[in-house]
């Protein structure tokens, strides 16, 4: 798969069709990291494998990225929603980035919002059964254990931020918890202000979580912040019938008004 | 530093009587920035004003807090006041002790203390508070009638004969709305269309009115004094400019056997139609759902016959934008078809028909011109049942409230009955008689002793047909529930008066509030009965529940006096709590990611692109803009705004969170 893989990108790297790719490289510790090849000799860099699973959405809107010129990405399921999802928002426009993705073990590569969204709609994007396993278990508790087992897991917070840096929604140039005139989210981890900073991602995220799971997959002390995000997701699918990430001009939820919506939550 | 004066109000007794004002006057002054404090007993009042006034200067006080009612009613004064003595109204604020607090709890010392809590949170408040200045906005002094029953003509015609344009938009092919289908009015028994036709035509031909009918409201957006709304005029099939209104067309259309909507269904019309003989305007449309060329193609036999060619086949569905100050909103009430009630028959038998076909058979225009004959076989009826609250008051159908109209029109219909059959008895089962009104209890009264009218006091269980004849089964309860039963020839259901059915969409498209049984809701049940809570929106007649025709005209006028009166000012001041996006030096231009979520959101669509261009002209960034025009300062973009990088002038994020954390004694 990696050699594919990697004679496309050197053709499209020497046909000038993307000026900059990322992919999949080899890490420390056997461990997946990103790559950006400028060149067809760095293409020999660009692995795939089983454990490529990662998305580099996220990637897109850096300005040292974007400054390179066209961008070519090497897209997981969660890439491509990220990508609509980001068009959805007016961060990215049709044609602008090149997604290369495995469709039946076969490399294609589209940078056609059209083209991605009939491949999205023919996949599987249910949570998967382990971590819907979780939201269950959540779900059954009471609010007070609920509660518990929140506080406990904030506790290890250590407000490092990986989860934002990972999370390709997370593309504010100027996070709300970085505001200090006033200071919504304190700044210290301590019970207040983990809290405050999750709550506050959990509800930016609503309805714009594509389920990629990068947040918890890439925080240090293990918390499974991806549950907070995902439950979110079920309800406003049953409620307004929208999943993020799977159209490029689909209308955010919480921001849009039909005459035909629910309206069972006013007493 | 801020010099703060805090001015606590007793309203009397309102306040002081649960809260110690002297005490949250005298605990405020000791709060940081506090350089003066006092209380007085009406701050309202001339004298209080002047207290104000007199402190400001005297202690050189540059923020004001009121503690007193809500603002709602008195923070206008208050910033005048302040601004009357050089101050930037503002920097005015008000503190809320009077509905958050002394109404709401009993006398205590708590009560005082959250007195002073509140105080405290204000003052942290308005330390924040940044100088503003109103913004003025012009007015197009336009308005739009939407309905074209007596409700809208009488609005129309009076805001027209004012001297301002009004633009009036009907649904139907010809406006007169119900009244139109009425054959005599209570309580003085004189001709409906003789009264109202006059009124039609000359909405019709007044220079100030601009009438479209066959058309409706797409989209109203803006706001008062400034709207623009969308109105679809459907297609008539028909150039009206050419139509001379011959009629020719409609006697040649071969589908004659359209039940009649006017004539609610006791008729029949073509698929070219005027809907009645006084039409206005008197020209036809082509209902394309029954006519034989739009549904198979062959026909056209309008086409051919019409004298000045005027029919239009290819026409389309046209959109036009117009610009208003204001709309007035009478759309009126539907007739509930009985049909919900299986017990009756209605729908099963013939002779079981609603008021309103009663009123069509007993109207000289109608389809029997005016004879009393039964539906079934065009025999006069010598007993007729009369059914008031079909629907009306009954909560197992759904609806609890009264419809108020029919105890009025039942015992007009009995009295017209037994005027056009002299032998003939007219029966009412009733559950009450609701005859409050000028001349309205003599009038059902003369029903009953001159019109000889069988006033039963009871519900009917249930009506079926036994050889012929139709069986009302009741019972009266002014003889002890004895069971009652009537062999009649016709029954007539008061059926109760709804909503339209689209009145729901339409509130949503206008932004108007309705209730449970989506008739539009006016912003003060009593004190602003034809104003809704949107502003330059009024409301006339039964759209905002049921009521006869001298309400209807009424509340129209009272609307129309709405309109003129905000048409009588060259432009509006509007208050400058508004939304705006912050800018900043370049590269970064604004914290504002353009992700454009707030576009949306926004209910008066005040939110606009703006693209940052470079020396080139290549666009850089878009960023959101806010309107200060079209926004409201409801504030729902600062919420979901996930970077925070809009704020509203005089609810700051600064403001809230100071007042926040006052309270959270930070």
């Amino acid at each position: 798969m990696s050699d594919i893989l990697i004679n496309k990108v050197k053709q499209l790297l020497s046909d000038k069709a993307i000026d900059i790719f990322i992919g999949h490289g080899e890490g420390t510790g056997g461990r997946i990291r990103p790559i950006f090849v400028r060149t067809p000799e760095d293409a020999e860099q660009l692995i795939f494998n089983e454990n490529c699973k990662q998305s580099w959405a996220n990637y897109l809107l850096k300005p040292e990225v974007k400054a390179a010129g066209k961008i070519g990405m090497m897209a997981t399921k969660h890439a491509l929603r990220a990508m609509m999802q980001l068009a959805s928002e007016f961060q990215i426009k049709d044609n602008e980035v090149l997604a290369l993705y495995w469709d039946n073990n076969e490399l294609k590569s589209s940078a056609d919002f059209k083209e991605i969204e009939a491949y999205l709609a023919s996949q599987n994007h249910d949570i998967l059964p382990h971590e819907q396993e979780m939201i269950d278990k959540l779900n059954a508790m009471t609010t007070q254990e609920r509660w518990d087992f929140w506080q406990k897991e904030y506790e290890k917070c250590i407000k490092c931020y990986a989860c934002r840096s990972a999370c390709p929604m997370c593309y504010c140039h100027h996070c709300a918890a970085e505001g200090n005139q006033p200071q919504w989210i304190p700044v210290a981890s301590h019970q207040l202000g983990n809290m405050d900073w999750h709550l506050m991602r959990a509800m930016h995220l609503s309805g714009r979580c594509i389920n990629c799971g990068a947040c918890a997959k890439v925080c240090p002390m293990h918390i499974p912040l991806n549950l907070l995000t995902y439950n979110l997701i079920t309800p406003i699918q049953q409620e307004f019938g929208a999943i993020a990430g799977m159209k490029h001009d689909a209308t955010y939820a919480l921001s849009t008004f039909k005459t035909e919506d629910k309206e069972n939550f006013i007493l | 530093m801020a010099r703060v004066g805090v001015f606590v109000c007793h309203c009397g007794e309102n306040i002081s009587a649960t809260v110690d004002c002297e005490k949250v006057a005298k605990e405020s002054g000791d709060l940081n920035s506090v350089v003066f404090s006092t209380d007085y007993k009406y701050m309202c009042s001339d004298p209080g004003q002047t207290l104000i006034k007199e402190a400001i200067k005297e202690h050189k006080l540059d923020r004001v807090v009121v503690a007193a009612c809500s603002p709602r009613m008195h923070e206008p004064t208050f910033r005048k006041a302040c601004s009357e003595a050089g101050m930037n109204p503002y920097l005015c604020e008000m503190a809320n002790i009077r509905e958050h607090c002394s109404w709401v709890h009993p006398k205590s010392e708590e009560t005082t203390a959250k007195a002073g809590d509140l105080v405290r949170t204000i003052v942290e408040k308005v330390k924040k508070n940044k100088p503003l200045q109103a913004i003025k906005v012009p007015i197009t002094k336009t308005a739009i009638v939407i309905g074209g029953g007596v409700a809208g003509i009488q609005s129309a015609l009076d805001i027209a004969n004012c001297g301002h344009k009004v633009i009036m938009v009907e649904k139907q092919p010809s406006i007169g709305g119900h009244m139109s289908q009425l054959s005599e009015t209570f309580p003085t028994l004189d001709c409906s269309q003789c009264i109202l036709t006059p009124r039609m035509v000359e909405v019709a031909q007044h220079p100030n009115i601009t009438l479209y009918t066959y058309a409706e409201i797409e989209s109203v957006d803006g706001f008062i004094g400034n709207f623009k709304v969308k109105i679809r005029r459907k297609s008539k099939s028909l150039d009206e400019n050419l139509c001379t209104g011959c009629g020719l067309c409609t006697t040649k259309c071969p589908k004659k056997k359209i039940p009649n909507e006017f004539e609610r269904g006791l008729g029949n019309r073509t698929a070219i139609y005027v809907p009645f003989p006084q039409a206005v305007p008197n020209k036809p449309v082509i209902d394309r759902e029954n006519c034989n060329y739009y549904q198979k193609g062959t026909c056209k036999v309008c086409e051919k016959v019409c004298p000045v060619q005027a029919i239009r086949f290819d026409q389309e569905d046209q959109i036009i934008e117009v610009e208003a100050g204001a709309l007035v909103v009478c759309t009126g009430f539907d007739v509930l078809k009985p049909n919900f009630f299986p017990e009756y028959g209605y729908g099963k038998y013939k002779d079981v028909i609603d008021g309103l076909q009663f009123e069509r058979l007993a109207s000289a225009s109608g389809p029997t011109k005016g004879e009393i004959r039964r539906p079934s076989d065009g025999e006069i009826p010598k007993k007729i049942v009369f059914i008031a609250c079909a629907g009306s008051r009954d909560p197992a159908k759904g609806i609890e409230y009264c419809s108020k109209i029919c105890c009025m029109y039942t015992a007009k219909h009995a009295m017209l009955y037994k005027h056009k059959v002299h032998d003939g008895t007219p029966y009412v089962f009733y559950m009450d008689i609701r005859a409050g009104g000028k001349m309205y209890e003599e009038f059902v009264r003369r029903a009953i002793v001159e019109d000889d009218t069988k006033y039963i006091r009871g519900r009917v269980s249930t009506v079926f047909e036994r050889n012929g004849k139709l069986i009302v089964r009741g019972a009266d309860t002014l003889m002890g529930a004895q069971p009652v039963e009537i062999e009649a020839d016709m029954v007539v259901l008061a059926s109760a008066g709804v909503s339209n059915p689209d009145s729901e969409e339409l509130a949503q498209r206008l932004h108007v509030s309705y209730d449970a049984y989506k008739f539009f809701a006016e912003a003060h049940p009593k004190l602003k009965p034809v104003e809704t809570n949107t502003a330059g929106i009024f409301l006339a007649g039964a759209c905002q529940a049921p009521k006869d025709i001298p309400e209807s005209v009424a509340a129209a006028s009272g609307a129309a006096v709405k309109v003129a009166a905000l048409f009588s000012n060259s432009e509006l001041t509007r208050e400058p709590v508004v939304a705006e996006v912050n800018r900043q030096a370049p590269p970064v231009f604004s914290t504002c990611t353009g992700c454009f979520l707030c576009e949306k959101v926004c209910p008066y669509q005040a939110i606009e692109r703006e693209e940052i261009k470079d020396r080139n002209g290549n666009v850089i960034k878009t960023l959101a803009r806010i309107n200060k025009g079209l926004c409201q300062g409801c504030g729902t973009c600062v919420a979901l705004c996930r970077v925070k990088a809009i704020d509203l002038h005089g609810f700051s994020n600064q403001q809230m969170y100071s007042e926040v954390m006052a309270l959270l004694n930070f």
